[in-house]
């Protein structure tokens, strides 16, 4: 899916700068005063040696007022930048957090299917990262660059007024190092850059799908073989990483060579000597180059130098804009609420590639009080169907109803509280298992949810954990696949909405877990709308309705018994299924 | 710094690195001993006869030049260093993280040393690429001038001097006191690593829950906190950097003041005072940067630290001498196994003799799984033995171990890859036709025909873009083509779809076919004609026999049993 573009990115981005100009403005103030008042005891020198070199006697006077002026400069140039930085880097993690939080809550409204095409790896790397890397924007580029620029400035002025001619050939090494910048970004260069960024994330892909793959590979004994695919990984990043550096480094060090003092003083030394050689200039004039002279190259080394960094943190504000340019599930203006819950799916399609149609067409009424199962094979689209309920995609045509009203006009609130779901996948966060329980009813009481876990079969395991219900999971304790989905259940089983969503694969894990699903589902009953991807036939039988999915089409749909007296798909699907010794009888 | 590099690393990377440095050196010593020559030059300046700086001005330039050639290579040295020892650092931590045994492996290790390896080893590099050089620079030069100071002036070069024990002494004392912060800020990135990959992992529960953006506290206290840890260091780096600059700038008065006083005394001539306070000026900036340089210098350490962590751990030991077993019977002797403080496995004895097929049964959490995985070796036993073909699994040798078992396990991990090769990661130098009869067997046949793109279709990230049921069946094709003489099945129909599970069961009865097997389960048909079960609870076996036997005897397994297909068609 591509993520449809967001002129607002832009804006938004600028946007959570804007609470911090005030701060930003004082970062930069500071930073120029004590930048300033750096030039004090570098004018001092000159002064000093205007004394010193002045025919006739020295003013002694002069000299120590020259000297405690020097002193002073220094003095405020300590306080001013000191404060400086530590309010620009204060206001950089406050930055920071808004960043992170702001993406946050973008990725927590994105559809659920633009994360199946993205590496969690990728993105973790954007909020943690590549946040990270805007620091030099805000925390150095305001103060240091703007100091770096006012400082020459106002050097050159000075300078300009000492000689205009030394000034000018003062600045020769500048302007060759600025005659270079445009070889740094040449297009191969850029393209370069780019290819190194791409590798730098497929390095990271490969890092995390070697640590977690590794137990297969040793396994199949593969262990050589994925060891040189990530070899080859590293090799083809180390070399894209070469090849960037390859093409700036020469540029680089001629520009560093440049702007290098020893180059910069001969220069200035070479004309100065000329000029005073040829007696167009007083010996004491040269001085004031010397001193400030080198400080002319500042901003140029400065980006030389920061280069980098300002490339990093170009490229990742760029990731982050895409992030935030994601087209977030829309909520609606003005929030619908549903009457009753009969959800409908009125000829949905959908497909996770324009090429590619999961779902075809779909009709389906679910009646409150009835259970539908739902039965296909693999890749039928059943998990697709299903997902479509909680929203996790909308259907790319047609509608998915609840209450008479279309799931995009129902706010998100209220629609979690309407639809709880358990199926496969089942993430427990590093929570305590209460928490996790809860999760959906942030509120519930502690008796809520024993008996939620109860019901779902898992309390007594809990309570052999180090800390019962209070044990942190992922930290004090690891639960197995089973007992992690019989949270699950737990969960649904406490959110007790009046339309449940179900995979029973779930049940596979372990018989204590099956039992608990059972239980689920006979627990759940009443005025419930239930939809379940159904893989008992005990649970197919009990159905009110079954629906067969076949290639994201409905293929057949009734009741058990008669689409068995049909004889068709269904029927098959049944007699394949109750060769066992305890096969149902549909009703 | 260096010394804890070179052995991460590993000692072959000594030389390069040594010689780096001592260019980086030399070229630094070669541009303050070329201000040197600033003396006489501006002494014949400032003096009656400019005329005569020419040959001064010569010499300088022809320092230049060296100064340059050395800059110019020291760099590309840097870079050159910088992107071997980065390639170097990859190739030992995979490596190592391959020969690391399985147990190591908790999710929460697997997701901090992906971002070690990631991020961590590309920061530490870097800093070698980027830092070393302006370090040892901005270290070595202002020394070389204040020694050059000294010869011209020994007052001046001596006040000069004295400032760089204050400049290390600040230096080391900072690093002392920013290491704790450090480290506590980077425990926090981990922490809110950990957290964000939770958070985009979880996301469909947390929508569930509502509970998304900045309402989901977890992750927003861990941002919190990163924010509040990255503040106490800045706080704490701060005085550090105002002492140095303190420093160093009251040496600089303290110059400008002696300077002053020496040349209205007549100690010294206008010139060479200039010249110091030019100098001295011109050493000011890049002292000031090692505040900054310091800083970054010590978050790559701290990355070096955790790297070296890593690469410390100890894999499993190799026999130095390996036995190759030719039979292919299953035995643990009395084996005890420990993770933590939980003892997971406590004094189990069984055999499974060549061709026969054992089934595990049991609770949640009683060991099923890692007896599988001391079978094939992920642990070494805590006491007791596990012995195939009658060896110790410990002197065999590991890759020859794995040659011999092909493990279906609970949780599949497919590669971003094709499903061929996929499949193929079972035995690798299968010839296409056996690839495809393995996965014809596994029914991955209809899987590949439903995909666009058949056979080269894509997975996704851990085989995202399959089911959990095709996912498992890419993974008995592999054990099918793998054709080990022992099986070991962990859960295998447990996410299968039941339109499909006949057909799975053919592919895994063929797997099992005159081979020895070892299987948790609880659902199999192939449970009840398993040649014998043994019921596990707490890590200890509290029963075995065969299904017929266990069902008569109406203990825990028939509890089970019945629990399990009371409802269930099997």
């Amino acid at each position: 899916m591509p993520p449809a573009a967001d002129p607002e990115a832009g804006q938004r981005l600028a946007g959570l700068l804007r609470p911090h100009l005030r701060s930003f403005a004082a970062v930069v103030l500071l930073q120029v005063i004590g930048a300033v008042a750096g030039l004090a005891p570098l004018l001092a020198v000159v002064e000093l040696g205007r004394a010193l070199l002045s025919p006739g006697p020295v003013d002694r006077g002069h000299v120590w007022f020259v000297v405690i002026g020097g002193a002073v400069g220094l003095f405020v140039r300590l306080l001013f930048t000191a404060a400086a930085s530590g309010v620009g880097h204060l206001l950089d993690d406050r930055v920071q957090l808004s960043f992170r939080r702001r993406l946050a809550e973008r990725l927590g409204r994105v559809p659920i299917g633009w994360f199946s095409r993205r590496r969690t790896g990728e993105l973790a790397k954007v909020v943690g990262d590549d946040v990270r890397a805007v620091h030099p924007f805000i925390a150095h580029a305001p103060g240091e660059l703007v100091a770096a620029f006012v400082v020459p400035l106002v050097s050159l002025v000075y300078l300009f007024t000492v000689d205009w001619r030394l000034t000018l050939i003062t600045l020769i090494p500048v302007l060759l190092a600025v005659a270079l910048v445009p070889l740094m970004m040449t297009p191969t260069r850029l393209r370069e850059q780019e290819e190194f960024d791409a590798a730098m994330g497929r390095i990271a892909s490969s890092v995390v799908e070697f640590v977690q793959g590794i137990s297969v590979v040793k396994a199949f004994g593969g262990r050589d073989r994925a060891q040189r695919r990530f070899r080859t990984a590293v090799d083809g990043f180390v070399s894209s990483f070469f090849r960037m550096v390859r093409g700036l480094s020469g540029v680089a060090a001629g520009m560093q060579v440049a702007l290098s003092p020893p180059f910069v003083l001969l220069v200035m030394l070479v004309g100065g000597a000329t000029l005073i050689t040829s007696g167009g200039m007083a010996p004491a004039d040269l001085l004031p180059f010397l001193v400030l002279g080198l400080g002319l190259t500042a901003p140029v080394a400065a980006l030389g130098h920061g280069f980098d960094d300002l490339q990093t943190a170009r490229r990742a504000v760029g990731r982050i804009r895409d992030v935030l340019a994601v087209q977030a599930l829309p909520e609606p203006a003005r929030p619908a609420v549903p009457r009753g819950h009969r959800v409908e799916l009125r000829d949905v399609r959908f497909g996770y590639d324009a090429d590619h149609e999961v779902l075809r067409g779909i009709d389906l009424v679910l009646e409150p009080g009835t259970v539908t199962a739902i039965v296909g094979r693999s890749g039928s689209g059943k998990s697709t169907l299903v997902q479509l309920l909680p929203r996790f995609f909308d259907p790319t045509s047609g509608s998915v109803v609840l209450g008479g009203v279309d799931l995009r006009e129902i706010g998100g609130q209220e629609l979690y509280r309407t639809v709880s779901f358990v199926f496969q996948d089942v993430r427990l966060l590093r929570a305590s298992v209460a928490d996790n329980i809860a999760l959906a009813v942030p509120h519930a009481d502690l008796d809520d949810v024993v008996r939620a876990a109860r019901l779902a079969n898992i309390h007594d395991r809990i309570l052999e954990l180090p800390r019962g219900y209070d044990t942190v999971l992922g930290d004090e304790a690891a639960l197995s696949g089973g007992e992690a989905q019989r949270i699950s259940i737990a969960r649904a089983l406490l959110a007790d909405a009046p339309v449940l969503v179900l995979d029973e694969a779930t049940a596979f894990a372990d018989p204590q877990t099956e039992q608990a699903v059972r239980q689920a589902l006979t627990t759940l009953g009443g005025e419930r709308t239930v939809l379940v991807i159904a893989h008992r036939l005990e649970t197919v039988a009990d159905a009110d309705t079954v629906v067969v999915l076949e290639d994201g089409q409905i293929v057949e749909r009734g009741r058990p018994a008669d689409l068995l007296a049909q004889n068709g798909k269904f029927a098959a699907f049944w007699r394949t299924h109750s060769g066992g010794p305890q096969g149902g009888e549909p009703r | 710094m260096i010394r804890t590099l070179l052995r991460v690393l590993g000692h072959e990377y000594a030389q390069p690195v040594r010689r780096t440095v001592a260019l980086m050196t030399t070229t630094a010593v070669a541009e303050g001993l070329s201000y040197a020559l600033l003396v006489p030059v501006l002494r014949a300046l400032f003096g009656g006869n400019p005329g005569d700086a020419w040959p001064w001005l010569i010499a300088f330039g022809a320092a230049v030049v060296v100064y340059a050639v050395l800059r110019y290579g020291s760099d590309l040295s840097g870079f050159r260093v910088g992107t071997t020892l980065l390639r170097g650092m990859y190739h030992r931590l995979g490596d190592h993280l391959a020969r690391l045994p399985l147990g190591w492996y908790s999710a929460a290790r697997v997701g901090e040393v992906s971002v070690l390896a990631s991020n961590g080893v590309l920061q530490s590099m870097s800093v070698i690429a980027h830092l070393l050089a302006p370090f040892i620079s901005a270290c070595v030069t202002p020394l070389t001038v204040a020694v050059v100071m000294l010869v011209f002036n020994w007052q001046m070069g001596l006040a000069a001097l004295a400032a760089a024990p204050v400049v290390v002494a600040i230096q080391v004392w900072t690093g002392r006191a920013m290491a704790a912060q450090d480290a506590e800020r980077a425990e926090r990135d981990h922490e809110a690593t950990g957290r964000v990959i939770e958070y985009l992992q979880a996301q469909p529960v947390l929508r569930a829950g509502g509970r998304t953006g900045e309402r989901f506290r977890l992750l927003d206290d861990s941002l919190t906190e990163l924010q509040r840890a990255s503040r106490r260091t800045v706080l704490s780096a701060l005085p550090g950097v105002v002492a140095l600059t303190f420093v160093v700038q009251a040496v600089f008065t303290v110059l400008l003041v002696l300077g002053a006083s020496l040349a209205l005394g007549g100690h010294i001539g206008a010139a060479e005072v200039l010249a110091i306070l030019v100098l001295a000026a011109r050493c000011a900036d890049p002292l000031l940067s090692l505040s900054d340089i310091g800083g970054k210098l010590r978050g790559a350490r701290s990355e070096l630290v955790r790297l070296d962590a890593v690469l410390r751990t100890e894999p499993l030991p190799e026999a130095p001498n390996p036995v190759r077993p030719t039979s292919h019977d299953v035995e643990f002797d009395s084996v005890t196994f420990r993770h933590g403080d939980r003892t997971v496995i406590d004094g189990v004895s069984l055999s499974v003799p060549q061709g026969q097929r054992l089934a595990v049964v049991g609770p949640s959490g009683s060991g099923k799984s890692t007896l599988l995985q001391l079978l094939a070796r992920f642990f070494d036993v805590d006491a007791g033995a596990v012995r195939v073909g009658g060896v110790d699994v410990r002197v065999v040798d590991s890759e020859v171990l794995m040659s011999q078992i092909a493990i279906v396990f609970q949780e599949v991990h497919l590669f971003d890859g094709t499903i061929e090769e996929n499949v193929r990661l079972g035995r690798p130098d299968a010839d296409d036709a056996e690839v495809r009869a393995a996965a014809t067997a596994a029914r991955l046949d209809e899987v590949v025909e439903r995909l666009p793109g058949g056979w080269s279709a894509n997975v996704g990230e851990g085989g995202a873009l399959l089911s959990g049921g095709e996912r498992q069946r890419v993974s008995i094709a592999r054990a099918l083509l793998k054709n080990a003489p022992i099986v070991l099945l962990d859960e295998v129909t447990s996410a299968l779809d039941p339109l499909n599970e006949a057909a799975v069961h053919e592919g895994i009865e063929r797997l099992m076919a005159g081979r020895t097997v070892v299987m948790v389960a609880h659902r199999l048909r192939t449970v009840q004609r398993a040649d014998r079960i043994v019921f596990l609870d707490g890590g200890r076996i509290v029963e075995e026999g065969t299904h017929d036997d266990l069902l008569r005897r109406g203990g825990r397994y028939a509890d089970f049993w019945n629990m399990s297909v009371a409802s269930v068609v099997q």
